[in-house]
């Protein structure tokens, strides 16, 4: 008979007549316990051994348990300080006992609780008495703990009434072991009897080994299975780049048609458009990147006129405009768009490829640019979802469940429409919905239906509704980071990128 | 957006609503949009709204609006106004930049200290929205009792002159001072005045506004201290002046509600422009003011049933309406047209749809059910989107970590730490985008390349493990006078090895088997570039094309990043891959 090296020595170690635990056999082999086990069971299951198991019940000290072997109980350190105060005498004020005997916190409650409970004397109206006749030294629970730290597996007698208070006092565990041991079966004796080899063991499979068909014959080396790998780290896409992933999956499933447009732009498509005032306080220095390079010179002339006459006398017989300088001037400057609604107007107007014919529904994922502190929620650029539906006859009630479809997809459900104002869509509605792992209320993207000030210029003569959100932040609800620099930009860090939870 | 600060006990006073606690009053003001944000030292409690409804910009104003909302109040209400005693008479001397004017005078008001907080508070909120920073609207609020302006001739109305002065031409006492200062003075040495110095700096003359004793307020910048407002003023004159003659006016009509609600008296004043002043031509020359005239705006039943998606009975719309602080009139018809009466302080309300969204709050949008449109359309990605997407997905299955990096950056990341010399006829050599006014010296321009960003994520992450092999595919941009918006927008593929065994073989294999991934024809001929190492940087070479370049990065790049592993090294223009 051939065995692999370790159940051989196992086997050998092992006793007919007498129980050997698995620690001797590791004693006596040489193999780790664990090794023991595993080639004991092995043995078994080849009819060689018996194992036999016994649980014993077991007290472990707690840390709490062993701080106070260390300190003393905080109820007998109470005793004896107040007996120092002179409580044999009288009663003494509470808190100077409380103060001389070094308690703190969570100890107070246990010293105050236990103090009366062992006898050791009463509290009342703030004063403590005690019973001189009481003795800290014989206090089982004291010894039981002593007896406990000396030899941590000892199994002494302790009374179980008194553990079972230690176990509810929370200083100590009381856990349960289990001991396995083992004989030789009739089949182990006449197997070692009749002679067992040790079998050659094999490291790797080697090309050599499948030629040969040596492999045959080969007893392959036991790896410790649970160890730790050497790191391996492969490529994987940005974990924002998942999340912008599903998000146009969920959109291009619900309808909705890609836009793709310049980062620079002019302040015409950027703002003008959208019907926002030119001293409109978001269009000053403060919020927007100019940049210097000379203005737009191609802007179709018509559209330009439209959205000008918007802005001065507004749109339709009862429509009034902006008491606000507009200047063509600055309608030409470029600049870097600060929401990607920029693509929305060039795509309505036309401007961007074909006349779109209601129904149409498109979006972006795209990058803008705001002028503001970088933070750990705000980033000077950052991603924006855009999108819109354009259809006749489209209410607020269409908005609600085209926004509500697209947010349970990401399992936010119980969507908050909250009336808004923004210049260029109206009825307006900041989204806020519940965080799917704290419950948090959170707002979750700004929505409405586009003004007649914008569309009509545009030449569009149906209703437009449109929503836009960052991405940043539907990603940091996905992945749970904390500071949106981590996610994105050159101050990133490569580990947390490559430990990032996919999102699918 | 604009905060306003609310005792809440004057709330409780004003909208006789003695019962309601805090905590309701904060849920009531949600319900109109206003969000509690926090309360101010003196226990105020602040709220946070959206910036079109400036008449909640004091809780006389809020007050008014939770009348309306509770259906204390309905319909339109203009307050009552006494006929004009007082002329804002206008000198041609004005400066041009600054031309307008408007005002009330206002009697019998009653201001204990929370009252006047409210009035101070109204006024810095209005300066700071619709008044752009005082820029193109300031009010001046004055004692009248203080104010002398006894007519020169017998019969004569009594009036007050806004006209211009020289910087250095007169003197005054500003508030919060005990000097006479001229106005030139005032922007040097007065705190308010060094604040507001940049509206009028650059004027000829300085505005001012004279009575029979001289100078008493240099608007936009600071009043004079002889007509303080106190807690024992009665009467008030209320000045405003400004670069467009609407939105004073609509700023004086806010301030004159907010002190009827509190019990004064609304009195007309004549403003007078004189001949060769420049006056509002849309208005007129002589004007009387405040102008608490109503708007009328008409809206169809059809369309307000359309855009909420609701059907309504007529009568339940006239209610809306007048829960909204509106009134509305119609005629029974084929089609129902509503006539809606709007009043003199709503500043936003610009075309009819702007009523229908005051139908939908005082309906309640929460009561609309929500419905998923029933309208096909096809969905798609963007052809480029798809082709960043199948690129990126190469370069991960070669093992690189997919990156995202800032379209800013500054001149030495982009160009002195790469040892690349901007305008040169190199990849990344282009000329920059810059930003004309940048909020950090870090982000100053948009990158003309992507490797910096990767070399300098990599100088980030020198304690983390190697090998660290990362690539991105992004946007870059440099400044081309041919194109309409002026820059030239691309979207590049760089990637970077960095390993202890890093070397051009590493890239160059990589870069092949991208490649062959879209069936795209390489050539690496020799070339020169100052970010490599010389004799090992090859142009990237795709169907003829030259689009990048490849190598091992310089050791002096690698140095000023603190770089000690070798890394190789290539970016080109995505597009060569179509």
């Amino acid at each position: 008979m051939r065995l692999p090296e370790r159940q051989l020595a196992v086997l050998e170690a092992a006793s007919a007549t007498d129980e050997r635990t698995i620690d001797d056999l590791a004693a006596a082999t040489g193999h780790k316990p664990e090794t023991v086990t595993g080639a004991a069971f092995d043995l078994r299951d080849e009819g060689l051994l018996a194992v036999s198991e016994t649980t014993t019940e077991h007290a472990e000290l707690t840390d709490e348990g062993r701080r106070y072997v260390a300190d003393g109980l905080p109820e007998t350190r109470l005793y004896r300080a107040a007996l120092d105060a002179g409580a044999g005498d009288g009663p003494v004020p509470m808190g100077q006992v409380i103060g001389a005997a070094d308690l703190a916190g969570h100890e107070v409650d246990v010293a105050l609780a236990n103090f009366p409970r062992k006898g050791f004397g009463a509290i009342d109206s703030g004063e403590l008495s005690v019973d001189a006749d009481a003795d800290p030294e014989a206090d089982p629970e004291a010894t039981a703990l002593a007896a406990l730290a000396a030899d941590d597996d000892a199994d002494d007698p302790i009374d179980t009434d008194v553990l079972d208070r230690l176990a509810s006092r929370g200083l100590v565990d009381l856990v349960e072991r289990t001991t396995r041991a083992v004989t030789l079966t009739d089949a182990g004796v006449d197997a070692l009897m009749e002679g067992v080899e040790a079998a050659e063991t094999v490291g790797q499979v080697t090309p050599e080994l499948l030629a040969s068909g040596e492999w045959r014959d080969a007893e392959f080396t036991e790896y410790n299975v649970e160890a730790d790998a050497p790191e391996v780290n492969g490529g994987r896409k940005h974990v924002l780049r998942g999340t912008a992933d599903r998000v146009k999956d969920v959109l291009v499933g619900m309808g909705f048609q890609e836009m793709a447009g310049p980062h620079a732009d002019s302040d015409f498509w950027i703002n003008d458009c959208l019907f926002m005032p030119q001293d409109h306080p978001a269009r000053t220095h403060w919020d927007r990147f100019a940049l210097d390079v000379p203005p737009m010179a191609d802007i179709p002339e018509a559209l330009l006129e439209r959205v000008e006459a918007a802005h001065r006398e507004g749109v339709g017989p009862d429509g009034d405009g902006y008491h606000s300088p507009w200047s063509e001037e600055f309608a030409r400057e470029i600049a870097l768009r600060g929401h990607t609604t920029s693509l929305s107007m060039r795509y309505l107007s036309g401007y961007a490829g074909a006349e779109l014919e209601p129904p149409q529904r498109y979006f972006s994922v795209e990058k803008v640019y705001r002028n503001d502190t970088l933070d750990p929620t705000h980033l000077l650029e950052f991603y924006q979802i855009e999108g819109w539906v354009m259809a006749e006859d489209l209410s607020v009630r269409d908005l609600m469940g085209t926004f509500e479809e697209f947010y349970r997809q990401f399992g936010i459900t119980d969507i908050r429409f909250k009336p808004h104002y923004n210049p260029y869509t109206e009825p307006s509605f900041e989204l806020f919905g519940e965080h799917p792992e704290t419950g948090e209320e959170i707002e979750i993207g700004n929505s409405g239906v586009f003004r007649e000030e914008v569309t009509k210029p545009l030449g569009v003569d149906c209703d437009v509704m449109a929503w836009g959100l960052a991405l940043e932040r539907l990603a940091m609800l996905t992945t749970g980071a904390e500071d949106i620099r981590d996610l994105h930009g050159t101050l990133a860090d490569i580990d947390f990128l490559r430990n990032a939870e996919v999102s699918y | 957006m604009p905060v306003v600060d609310i005792d809440a006990d004057e709330l409780r006073e004003l909208t006789g609503h003695a019962d309601k606690d805090d905590a309701e009053l904060k849920a009531d003001l949600f319900g109109l949009g206003l969000e509690f944000e926090g309360e101010t030292d003196d226990g105020d409690l602040q709220f946070e709204f959206a910036p079109d409804r400036l008449d909640r910009l004091s809780v006389e104003g809020v007050a008014r609006s939770l009348r309306y909302h509770y259906g204390d109040a309905r319909g339109v209400y203009v307050p009552e106004t006494n006929d004009a005693e007082w002329t804002i008479e206008v000198d041609e001397s004005v400066p041009e930049e600054r031309p307008y004017v408007t005002g009330a005078v206002v009697r019998g008001v009653d201001l204990d200290d929370a009252a006047l907080d409210s009035l101070i508070q109204l006024q810095e909120k209005l300066h700071a929205t619709m008044g752009r920073g005082r820029a193109k609207g300031a009010i001046g609020i004055h004692d009248l009792a203080m104010v002398k302006g006894a007519p020169l001739q017998e019969g004569a109305e009594p009036s007050v002159t806004y006209r211009g002065v020289d910087p250095e031409g007169d003197t005054f006492v500003p508030l919060d001072s005990n000097d006479e200062l001229t106005p030139a003075a005032v922007l040097e040495e007065h705190d308010t005045g060094r604040t507001y110095a940049d509206l009028v700096a650059s004027y000829d003359r300085y505005p001012a506004i004279y009575d029979e004793l001289g100078l008493f307020s240099f608007p936009p910048v600071i009043n004079g201290k002889r007509t303080e407002v106190t807690t024992g003023s009665r009467d008030l004159l209320v000045e405003l002046t400004g670069t467009d003659q609407w939105t004073i006016d609509k700023m004086c009509t806010i301030v004159c509600y907010a002190l009827s609600a509190r019990g004064a008296t609304i009195e007309s004043v004549e403003i007078e422009y004189a001949d060769g002043a420049a006056f509002p031509e849309e208005y007129g020359s002589a004007l009387v003011r405040p102008n608490l005239e109503t708007d009328t705006k008409s809206v169809t039943h059809d369309r307000i049933e359309t855009l909420l998606g609701v059907d309504f009975e007529p009568e339940a719309v006239v209610d809306c309406f007048e829960r909204s602080g509106l009134d509305a009139s119609y005629t029974l018809g084929e089609d129902v047209t509503y006539e809606v009466e709007i009043p003199p302080y709503r500043v936003d309300v610009l075309h009819p749809l702007d009523l229908i969204d005051d139908v939908g709050r005082a309906y309640g949008f929460d009561r609309l059910e929500p419905r998923y449109p029933d309208v096909g359309t096809v969905g798609g990605r963007h052809e480029r989107s798809r082709l960043e997407d199948a690129v990126r997905t190469s370069l991960v299955g070669l093992g690189f970590e997919d990156l995202l990096n800032f379209h800013m950056t500054s001149a030495p990341e982009n160009y002195d730490r790469m040892r690349v010399e901007p305008g040169s006829d190199v990849v990344g050599g282009g000329d920059p985008v810059s930003i004309t006014e940048p909020y950090s010296e870090d982000y100053t321009q948009l990158r003309t390349w992507a490797l910096p960003s990767i070399v300098a994520l990599l100088e980030r992450n020198t304690h983390n493990a190697y090998p660290q092999d990362v690539a991105e595919v992004g946007f870059v941009a440099e400044r081309d006078e041919s194109e309409n918006t002026n820059v030239a927008e691309h979207r590049s593929v760089a990637a970077a090895v960095a390993r202890r065994d890093a070397s051009y073989e590493a890239a160059k294999g990589r870069l092949q088997a991208l490649c062959d991934d879209f069936g795209a024809e390489l050539s690496t001929p020799r070339t020169e570039h100052p970010s490599f190492i010389g004799g090992r940087t090859a142009a990237v070479v795709i169907d003829g094309e030259p689009v990048g370049v490849i190598g091992e990065v310089h050791p002096a790049v690698l140095a000023e990043h603190d770089l000690e592993v070798p890394v190789a090294a290539f970016e080109f223009r995505l597009d060569a891959l179509r």
